[in-house]
C-alpha cells in the first residue's frame, strides 16, 4: 500500500470544552495508481482525513504510513513528502498570491529548489496539464481570472511539482457544469496517462461513481463502508442513513432489477445506461 | 491548529452561573473597581484576601480550571520576564545571592514577587469576566461605560460596534490563516526555518491571500449592513434590552464593599 492509515484518530482542540472527535480509528489503504473517492456528509471528517496523508495534521491516535513507514516516526522529510503527495484544498483560488500566473505556478517548483529553464518547463507542464495555454496565461494576474480559471491555475501550481499523488478536496465545489466537466476531464486524463494516483473528496455522487475505482464512505468520523462504486451504492439504506444520495442511474437500474428485470447495476454513464435499457427492451420484445 | 489553540485566551464559555447571568455593565463596573483596588493594595495580605475573593467567585462560576489555566499561558512569559528583571536589577536591603557582578537583593525579591502577583491577579480577574460574558454583551457593556464620554464627542456606539465586528472576525481570520498556511505548506512553503529576514519574506504567500480575503469579507459585511439599512449612533434602539436586576446592584455593591475592605486592610 502506498498510503495507509492504521487506527487513525484525530481530535480537534483536545482537553478543551470545544473538543471535536473528527476521526475515530480509521483503517484504510490506497495503492499506487488508484483513483479513489471519499464521500460523506458535511462535517464527517473528510477534509481532516486527507490532511493526514501529507503530514499537515498529526494524528492524535494511531499511525499514518506512506510506503509502510510511519511518517511521524524517524526522519521522514515532510516537505519532500508534500511534493510527492500534493493536496489541493477546498476553494484553492484563495491561496493565489503572486502578481503573475507564471510566478504563482512556479511557487511549488521554486520551493523544491528549481530555477531557470527547469522551472519554466515545470510551469509549462502544470499549465498545459490543466488545459491552459502557457503563453496566453503566463503574464496575466491570477486575481483577474474567472473563478474556473483560478481553480485551474491553482491546480496547475500543484501539478507543476509533478506529484505522484494528488488529493483533491472538493475541487469543483461552486463551479459551473462546463467548468466542472473540463476540470474533471483533465484530472482523469492525468490519471490515465501519467499514472497519477488521485484521491477525490466530493459531494457529487454521479461524478465520483463514474470516475473512482474505489469509494470510502464516512459518517461522523467513522469509515462505514468501502468498495467499488457499484458495490457501495447497493447498500441503499446505509448510504441514505449517512445523509448521502444514490446516483440516479444506480437507483434506476436497481429499481428495474427489483421489478424482476435482468439488468446490470454497475453502470454510471448516460451511454452505458441507455445501452442497457435498449438491450432490455429488445429482449422484452423477443 | 496552533492558531486555533491560542484564541482560547478570553474565549467566551456559555454557562448559567451567577457570574454568567450578571448584567455585563455590572460585571464591567465590578471589574474596574477590582482593578482599581489591585493598584491601591500595598501589602501581601491584601493580595491574599483578594485572591480569596477571586477563588470564591471562580468556584461559583463553574468554569473548568484547566481551560482557564490554558488561557493564562501566553501571559506567563511576561510575568516571568517581570520577575527576572526585578530580581536582577532592583537593589537594596540584604544581599541573598551573588555571582560575579550579579546580585539578588531583598528589595528585588520583594518588589518582583509583588509585581508578579499583581499582574497575575489582574489577568485572572479580567479573564474571569471575559470568559463569562458573550462578546455581544461585552460590547454592550463597553458602549454603556463609554456613554459619559459623549460630552467629549467620543463615539461610544461606533467603538462598541467596531469591537463587536473585530471580535466576531478574529476566529474567522484565524481559521482562514490556518487554511492558507496549510495550503502553501502543501506547495512546499516553509514557515519554520531560516533567519528573521527569510522568515518575514516567507510570510508573503500567507499575508497576501489573507488580506485579499479580509477585504472581501469586509466588503461583503458592508453590503450586508447597508442592505439592512444599518445606521448607528443616536436614537438606535436595542433588540435585547438589558434589564438591571437586584442581583446586579447586589453584585456591584458587594464588589465595592469587598474591594474597599481589602484595600483598607492592605494599605
Ligand atoms: N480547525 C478546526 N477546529 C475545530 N474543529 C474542526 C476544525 N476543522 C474541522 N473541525 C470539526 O471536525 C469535524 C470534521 O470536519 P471536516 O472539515 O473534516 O469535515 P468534512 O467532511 O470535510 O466536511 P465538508 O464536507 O463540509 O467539507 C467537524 O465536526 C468540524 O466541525
Ligand atoms: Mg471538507
Amino acid at each position: 500500500m502506498l498510503i495507509e492509515a492504521r487506527d487513525l484518530s484525530y481530535t480537534y482542540m483536545p482537553g478543551t470544552p470545544f473538543q471535536v472527535e473528527a476521526l475515530k480509528k480509521i483503517n484504510l489503504g490506497i495503492a499506487r495508481g488508484e483513483f479513489v473517492g471519499v464521500i460523506g456528509e458535511t462535517g464527517s471528517g473528510k477534509s481532516t482525513l486527507v490532511q493526514h496523508f501529507n503530514g499537515l495534521l498529526k494524528p492524535t491516535g494511531g499511525e499514518m504510513c506512506v510506503e509502510g513507514k510511519n511518517i511521524w516516526h524517524g526522519e521522514t522529510n515532510l516537505r519532500k513528502l508534500r511534493s510527492r503527495i500534493a493536496l489541493l484544498f477546498q476553494f484553492p483560488e484563495h491561496q493565489l498570491f503572486e502578481e503573475t500566473v507564471f510566478n504563482d505556478v512556479a511557487f511549488g517548483p521554486r520551493n523544491l529548489g528549481m530555477s531557470g529553464s527547469e522551472m519554466e518547463q515545470r510551469v509549462r507542464f502544470g499549465l498545459t496539464s490543466m488545459g491552459l495555454d502557457f503563453d496566453t496565461y503566463r503574464d496575466r494576474s491570477p486575481f483577474h481570472l474567472s473563478g474556473g480559471e483560478k481553480r485551474r491555475v491553482a491546480m496547475a501550481g500543484i501539478m507543476a511539482m509533478r506529484p505522484e499523488v494528488v488529493v483533491l478536496d472538493e475541487p469543483t465545489a461552486g463551479m459551473d457544469p462546463v467548468g466542472r466537466r473540463k476540470f474533471m476531464e483533465q484530472v482523469s486524463r492525468l490519471h490515465r496517462e501519467e499514472k497519477l494516483t488521485v484521491i477525490l473528496v466530493t459531494h457529487n455522487m454521479e461524478e465520483i461513481a463514474r470516475l473512482a475505482e474505489r469509494l470510502f464512505v464516512f459518517n461522523r468520523g467513522e469509515l462505514v463502508l468501502q468498495g467499488q462504486p457499484a458495490e457501495v451504492f447497493k447498500s441503499v439504506s446505509l448510504i441514505k442513513e449517512t445523509g448521502l444520495e444514490i446516483p440516479a442511474f444506480s437507483e434506476l437500474l436497481q429499481q428495474l432489477r427489483q421489478r424482476g428485470k435482468e439488468v446490470r447495476t454497475d453502470l454510471f454513464t448516460v451511454g452505458d445506461v441507455a445501452g442497457e435499457i435498449l438491450k432490455l427492451s429488445r429482449e422484452e420484445r423477443t | 491548529m496552533s492558531g486555533m489553540r491560542s484564541i482560547t485566551l478570553g474565549h467566551y464559555l456559555p454557562g448559567n452561573s451567577i457570574l454568567h447571568r450578571l448584567d455585563p455593565r455590572a460585571k464591567l463596573m465590578g471589574l474596574l473597581i477590582l482593578i482599581a483596588a489591585l493598584f491601591l493594595i500595598k501589602t501581601f495580605s491584601g493580595f491574599f484576601y483578594f485572591g480569596l475573593f477571586f477563588v470564591l467567585t471562580f468556584v461559583s462560576s463553574r468554569l473548568p480550571w484547566r481551560y482557564f489555566m490554558r488561557g493564562l499561558k501566553p501571559v506567563l512569559y511576561i510575568v516571568f520576564f517581570t520577575l527576572i528583571l526585578h530580581f536582577l536589577f532592583t537593589k537594596g536591603g540584604q544581599v541573598f545571592w551573588r555571582f560575579g557582578p550579579l546580585t539578588i537583593e531583598e528589595n528585588g525579591v520583594f518588589l518582583g514577587s509583588f509585581m508578579t502577583l499583581r499582574l497575575i491577579l489582574l489577568v485572572i480577574t479580567t479573564l474571569l469576566v471575559t470568559l463569562t460574558t458573550s462578546p455581544i454583551a461585552f460590547a454592550d457593556g463597553i458602549e454603556f461605560l463609554l456613554r459619559p464620554l459623549r460630552v467629549f464627542r467620543v463615539p461610544g456606539h461606533e467603538i462598541a460596534m467596531m469591537m463587536t465586528i473585530a471580535l466576531r472576525f478574529i476566529p474567522t481570520l484565524m481559521e482562514e490563516s490556518d487554511k492558507i498556511r496549510k495550503a502553501q505548506m502543501a506547495r512546499g512553503a516553509d514557515f519554520e526555518s531560516g533567519n528573521i529576514f527569510r522568515r518575514a519574506r516567507n510570510l508573503v504567500p500567507l499575508l497576501v491571500p489573507l488580506f485579499v480575503s479580509a477585504f472581501r469579507r469586509a466588503d461583503d459585511l458592508a453590503v450586508a449592513m447597508e442592505s439592512r439599512c444599518y445606521r448607528g449612533g443616536d436614537n438606535r434602539t436595542k433588540m435585547r434590552q438589558q434589564q438591571v436586576t437586584c442581583l446586579d446592584y447586589l453584585g456591584v455593591f458587594t464588589t465595592c464593599g469587598i474591594a474597599a475592605a481589602i484595600v483598607l486592610t492592605g494599605v
